[in-house]
């Protein structure tokens, strides 16, 4: 669980970064913001790849990436982290993820077989590896189904790449070797279980489904309790929740195809009063719309520990927008 | 032995050597020290957009104990802030670098730059000044023609010497993206100008406009994963120059091999060592800073925990690996929180590139031996830089029991950075910025 709050803490010092770049001077800058974006990214990754039961029941069980041996990964733990839980105290693994999200993973396997393959051992190396191209790796999961799904299968596009295997690929707890609590990697896991679960290579898709109800914990410090499984609708992780993190600081400059440094996207992401996402979401026909509404109301309705869970338009909203609406 | 002690500071406060100033004002952060070719000047620059020259005093047989200090030559406001109102954008005045031009006549140049424009300045000296005019007076007034009865030529006076800056050129609405580098090219005619995404090449005489070398932006924005953070032209191959990046590869070109240098003749990499890795392994690996040695057969780079030494001839790892404050591993969380680990450290060569300098936190800066492997930490401190005094050499203590004169990671004063230091070209002088303050130390001559 200590990661899971380091975590949290960093995902949220990431975002207090690219907010207060918005009002330095001389402009946001790109490299900081990039820079913040990545670490953003492995900071959520290790947040939601927590054990928690309910927490994947977002994703898929027939989600392609195979993970990775827990052996395979090499990294020891990151700066600043503490000791790894021990392995023994994991709370049961969840059960594979409901069927309604299967009917999707076809779609958009079909759609995009080659890009879903290489995001698919991207983001297996990202939580199971010490693997240095996670950022790297992450780029491509999100580009990749981005491209190649279409409408609302983008979202199972990047969910169903983080799951080569089904619950085969699960193990129980502590099945990996001892020596696993050691390897930690760009999104170091919580255990050294962590890398046996497929679920846990889902990040897409759980952030919708947890960010909402963790935002609360996350701005009251509380326990970072993932919802009862079932009990919060899925819906389809938007293909921008992936492009946010590199959008977070890339965005900054994205809205303009000619040569303006825009910074309104940064602005956008972080902007935690009333700025809708539009500029960050635009690039996503459809789903950028509907999060741009979505989020008009959210940031509004959102109060430094409150719980928005309650707004049906934080369902669209991808993690990035909804931690920073709970902020 | 190595470096030692040291003649005078010179703070930037010109009035007094030991004037303590009460307020320190922001903009009297130095943003970048440069001794120019001769190292008879040094310009620094700070983030009030102001340059500061010092030159060297010549010796004199009066005054033997102020050989070589510097003193101020001349201060000029280099850049001045702007707003982009079509952005909503400030653009700072900070003074991001400083090049100088190889002296040709008896005027300096320098470039100076902020985000996004580069200056040329001219800084000449008057020693004289003509006097007996014939249409005006002493005081510059117009004389009524009809009361001037005789002719007179005019002659040229001494006067105080005076030094003036005057802005020659200015290369400006090229860059979209902030400007981290600038390099002068050994032919002397050409420039590049580097900003997070895009290099530009410019001739001194052309303002208007600028070739466009290299462009790393992508199609689509949102693919971005890394910056260009640093560029330098090689010093002897004006067809070479080298550029790093933010995810710790460096990139040689040639610009005779196409146009747009977007396909690297060589690319420097290494690998990362996995058992490194960490939420923040992205950010200390992004290179801040790349320079060629003066030979031109190595470059080094500074990352945020090492300086590495590259052959050119070998591209898949460095040659040498020096580590400057490795005890900050296990901290980089909280120096992501206070932002420490976005700070940008310069590193440099001393004349014949045998010996390797950069700065640190606690106003320490360290110098590396290439050839004994031998290191030295410095500390620049008003307190321990007396005149003539020597430096002692600084140690931090990692853990266990702390000596006498170490000083703990946890004492360490992360406000206190050296990211700026300079070396004399031929010289064991170096010139160290410790945020508002310029110290400068030389090799002990007895």
């Amino acid at each position: 669980m200590e990661f899971k709050l380091e975590a949290h803490r960093i995902v949220s010092i990431s975002l207090g970064k690219i907010y207060n770049s918005r009002v330095q001077r001389g402009g946001i800058k790109l490299h900081k913001n990039l820079l913040v974006s990545l670490v953003l990214r492995s900071a959520r990754q290790v947040y939601l790849s927590d054990p928690c039961p309910g927490l994947y029941l977002a994703g898929h069980p027939g989600a392609p990436a195979p993970p990775q041996q827990p052996e395979e990964s090499a990294a020891g733990p990151p700066a600043g982290w503490g000791e790894p839980p021990p392995p023994a105290g994991r709370a049961a693994w969840p059960e594979p993820e409901p069927q309604p999200e299967r009917p999707a993973v076809p779609e958009v396997l079909r759609a995009g077989d080659s890009e879903p393959a290489a995001t698919v051992t991207a983001a297996g190396d990202t939580l199971q590896g010490g693997e240095a191209e996670a950022p790297e790796a992450a780029w491509r999961r999100v580009e990749g189904p981005r491209e190649t799904a279409v409408g609302g299968a983008g979202g199972p596009a990047e969910v169903s790449g983080v799951f080569p295997e089904g619950p085969e690929a699960a193990r129980g707890p502590c099945g990996c070797p001892p020596g696993d609590e050691d390897k930690l990697s760009a999104a170091p896991r919580v255990d050294g279980c962590r890398a046996s679960r497929p679920a846990a290579a889902e990040p897409p898709a759980s952030p919708p489904v947890c960010a909402r109800k963790r935002g609360a914990g996350w701005v009251g410090g509380g326990p970072a309790d993932c919802p009862a499984p079932g009990s919060t609708p899925l819906k389809k992780p938007r293909r921008n929740s992936e492009e946010q993190p590199g959008g977070a600081a890339a965005a900054a400059e994205e809205e303009e195809e000619e040569e303006e440094m825009e910074t309104g996207n940064v602005a956008n992401l972080i902007s935690i009063f009333g700025s809708s996402f539009s500029g960050l979401l635009r690039k996503s026909p459809g789903g950028g719309r509907e999060e741009a509404e979505g989020e008009e109301s959210g940031p509004e309705a959102a109060e430094p520990g409150q719980i928005c869970c309650d707004k049906p338009v934080l369902r669209d909203i991808n993690p990035w927008s909804t931690a920073i609406v709970a902020f | 032995c190595f470096f030692l002690l040291f003649s005078p500071i010179v703070p930037r406060d010109r009035h007094a050597v030991w004037a303590s100033r009460k307020f320190t004002s922001p903009t009297d952060i130095i943003s970048t020290v440069e001794f120019n070719h001769t190292g008879e000047l040094l310009a620094t620059g700070d983030k009030g957009g102001r340059v500061v020259i010092f030159q060297r005093e010549q010796e004199s047989k009066n005054q033997v104990h102020r050989r070589g200090e510097y003193n101020v030559y001349s201060t000029f406001q280099s850049h001045e802030p702007e707003f982009d109102y079509l952005k909503s954008l400030e653009i700072e005045e900070k003074i991001n670098k400083i090049r100088w031009l190889p002296q040709q006549n008896a005027a300096y140049f320098l470039l100076s730059t902020n985000d996004k424009t580069v200056k040329l300045w001219k800084v000449s000296e008057r020693d004289k000044r003509p006097e007996g005019y014939n249409l005006k007076d002493e005081e510059g007034r117009l004389r009524d023609p009809a009361t001037i009865t005789t002719l007179r030529v005019p002659v040229l006076r001494p006067m105080d010497l005076m030094v003036e800056a005057t802005p020659r050129r200015v290369f400006a609405n090229a860059h979209t993206y902030h400007i981290n580098s600038i390099s002068v090219n050994s032919d002397y005619e050409t420039y590049m100008s580097a900003d997070d995404l895009r290099i530009n090449l410019w001739n001194f005489e052309i303002t208007n406009q600028s070739f466009n070398i290299v462009d790393i932006k992508p199609a689509n924005m949102e693919e971005l994963t890394e910056v260009i953070t640093a560029a330098e032209f090689h010093p002897h191959h004006c067809n070479t120059f080298v550029y790093s990046s933010s995810k710790g590869t460096i990139r040689l070109c040639d610009m005779r091999a196409s146009a747009l240098c977007d396909r690297h003749t060589k690319f420097f990499e290494e690998p990362e060592d996995p058992s490194n890795r960490s939420f923040f392994s992205e950010i200390i690996s992004s290179i801040s800073d790349v320079k060629f040695s003066h030979s031109g057969r190595c470059i080094m780079t500074r990352d945020y925990l090492t300086v590495k030494v590259w052959d050119l001839n070998m591209e898949n790892r460095p040659v040498e690996t020096y580590q400057v404050h490795d005890y900050l591993r296990s901290k980089l969380c909280s120096l992501y929180e206070n932002d420490c680990i976005f700070d940008k450290f310069e590193c440099v060569w001393n004349g014949s590139d045998s010996v390797i300098m950069t700065g640190s936190y606690n106003n320490f800066f360290r110098m590396f031996d290439r050839n004994t492997k031998r290191d030295v930490t410095l500390e620049a401190s008003r307190e321990n830089s007396k005149p003539r005094a020597i430096l002692k050499p600084r140690k931090v203590c990692v853990g266990g029991k702390r000596r006498k004169d170490e000083i703990s990671v946890d004492s360490l004063d992360f406000s206190k950075k050296i990211l700026h230091t300079a070396w004399h070209p031929s010289e064991n002088i170096i010139a160290v910025a410790a945020t508002n303050n310029l110290y400068i130390f030389q090799d002990k001559v007895n």
